[in-house]
């Protein structure tokens, strides 16, 4: 298939790929999880980890969309080899899976933005029960219908009129809302005692596995690499266009954002809590929503006497995280219609097809919370598997061959070294191996019926939609690479 | 605010924001140097 469509600049790719890696996992979930593993003892394996996983899954994504012009499906089965496009399909599967539900919690996100702005949010004091009201009627299904909506039109736009173009406003808003926020929180009275624990490490946090085992994850889920995102808008890379520098930009650039919200959340509790500021802080609620939906709500009314100041800084928070959440739908929808580009449908076919899907399918996440929870456990999860894929797809590739002609080939302004042949072909495999194991454990401890595929969140209900998946895939693998690499 | 504090604070803050400036600069040279190429090869 010809390419025809391209990021007009390197701005353009760079801002765009920041957009799918800033998404709201930097602002509620970075900061809950600071919080439960030991605040400073959690960021030193946190960054130690951006080198070792998140920057050389960036740079194999970049590398791998650019070389091969194709989606998921495409490229696995033009690195790997066509036996292998059952892999491809199911990092876009698990994506597309994502997608569904990602769209109601962008749609969450513009509800409590409304409310904030119409100032419905401070006229209650229990959020709780807001929150719950929210959730229990058709609501969220109105709003994850406005969510996709958004995301399809801005995606039927195309690269550069939609997606570059969307992004060049929406992150560098977001960025500047986040350092106002800043400055806000780090002016009111005792912030600094969340800055304190924020950077305070403490041993005994430091030498438990578990704190390792969660900075990795939070990297795995956090920066968008080995989900196949930046694989496929690596598509629309110019040849000329570098690599490394890129993807060093982008993961750089996405943990100095989760470090700004979580100075902003850590300062902002601990000034205005009038009980327990940790206890509030590590409070997951329903569907980890509690600290940002019910929580922050209620720091926010005690921010000022003023209404008027509360009403606009609890906006522009909300609006900062509807801007994440909306930067972050677009490239889950691209992805998916992508790969029905790649199946030979025209980008206006596939965007309805997926948008009118995508709303179909998030519905039963809208409506049940249990439904929500089991697919944000069973595809989060998988992700690490869609990471082990690609990273498997490059050593049947070659690790020397695709570092020295790919990743360093054409249009690279810095040459890298060997060191990234070792973290590919033998430090990925071994985190995603030992973090699938870790994960799988953790959940047989927290449900005894472990292998009961109908619990919401354990190792059966994991193994058993990834097998039918892989099954399915593997059985139409010659189909897949049939309609997907025609030339 | 304690020893440790103020070390992971440089540590965390240098490493992530130091090194997104580092790249921003390094992206910004290079992209200057390509215009430039560029403009010698017309």
């Amino acid at each position: 298939m010809k390419q025809r469509e391209y990021f007009s600049s390197r701005w353009g790719l760079v801002i765009a790929t920041l957009g799918i890696a800033v998404g709201t996992g930097n602002i509620w979930r970075f900061s809950r999880i600071v919080a439960q593993n030991g605040g400073g003892s959690f960021l030193i394996p946190w960054v130690i980890f951006l080198f070792f996983w998140s920057i050389p899954l960036i740079i194999a994504e970049f590398a791998i969309g650019k070389s091969t012009r194709y989606g998921p499906v495409g490229a696995i089965a033009k690195t790997a080899g066509p036996k292998f496009a059952w892999m491809g399909a199911f990092i876009a599967l698990v994506s597309t899976a994502i997608m569904f539900y990602y769209s109601v919690v962008t749609g969450w996100c513009i509800r409590y933005l409304v409310s904030a702005v119409s100032g419905d949010l401070f006229s209650t004091q229990n959020h709780l029960q807001y929150w719950n009201d929210f959730s229990s009627t058709l609501l969220p299904v109105f709003y994850h219908f406005l969510a996709m909506l958004i995301g399809g039109i801005i995606i039927f736009r195309g690269v550069k009129n939609g997606i570059e173009k969307v992004n060049r406003i929406l992150v560098p808003a977001m960025i500047i809302i986040l350092l106002v926020l800043l400055v806000r929180a780090l002016l009111l009275p005792d912030a600094i005692e969340g800055i304190k624990y924020f950077f305070t490490p403490q041993k005994k946090y430091l030498l438990d596995i578990n704190v390792w085992l969660q900075a990795l994850t939070q990297n795995a889920w956090d920066t968008g690499a080995g989900w196949g995102l930046i694989m496929t808008y690596a598509i629309y890379m110019k040849k000329k266009e570098d690599v490394s520098v890129n993807a060093a930009l982008i993961g750089f650039g996405n943990n100095s954002i989760s470090l700004i919200a979580g100075m902003i959340i850590f300062s902002t509790v601990f000034a205005l809590s009038s009980v327990d500021a940790m206890n509030q802080i590590t409070q997951s609620g329903p569907a980890n929503t509690g600290l940002t939906f019910i929580y922050l709500p209620l720091l926010f009314s005690k921010l000022s006497a003023n209404e008027s100041v509360n009403i606009f800084f609890a906006s522009i928070f909300f609006l900062a995280l509807s801007f994440a959440a909306i930067s972050s739908l677009i490239s889950l929808i691209e992805l998916t219609t992508r790969t029905f580009i790649d199946f030979g449908f025209n980008r206006k076919k596939a965007v309805l097809i997926v948008t009118v899907s995508g709303f179909l399918l998030g519905v039963p996440s809208a409506l049940n919370m249990d439904f929500f929870t089991n697919q944000d456990w069973v595809w989060g999860l998988g992700l690490l598997l869609s990471g082990a894929f690609i990273s498997f797809s490059i050593i049947r590739y070659g690790v020397d061959k695709f570092r020295t002609e790919i990743v360093n080939g054409p249009g690279s302004d810095i040459k890298i070294g060997k060191w990234y042949n070792v973290i590919i072909a033998y430090l990925v495999p071994l985190q995603v191996t030992v973090l699938i194991v870790w994960w799988l454990i953790e959940s047989a401890n927290w449900d005894p019926e472990w292998w009961n595929p109908f619990h919401t969140a354990n190792v059966g209900t994991s193994v058993l939609q990834w097998s039918i998946a892989l099954a399915v895939f593997i059985f139409f693998n010659k189909s897949l690479v049939k309609y997907t690499l025609r030339e | 605010m304690k020893f440790e504090t103020i070390i992971t604070l440089v540590i965390v803050v240098g490493l992530v924001w130091g090194g997104f400036g580092f790249f921003l600069l390094k992206a910004f040279k290079f992209e200057k140097m390509k215009r430039e190429n560029g403009k010698t090869e017309n």
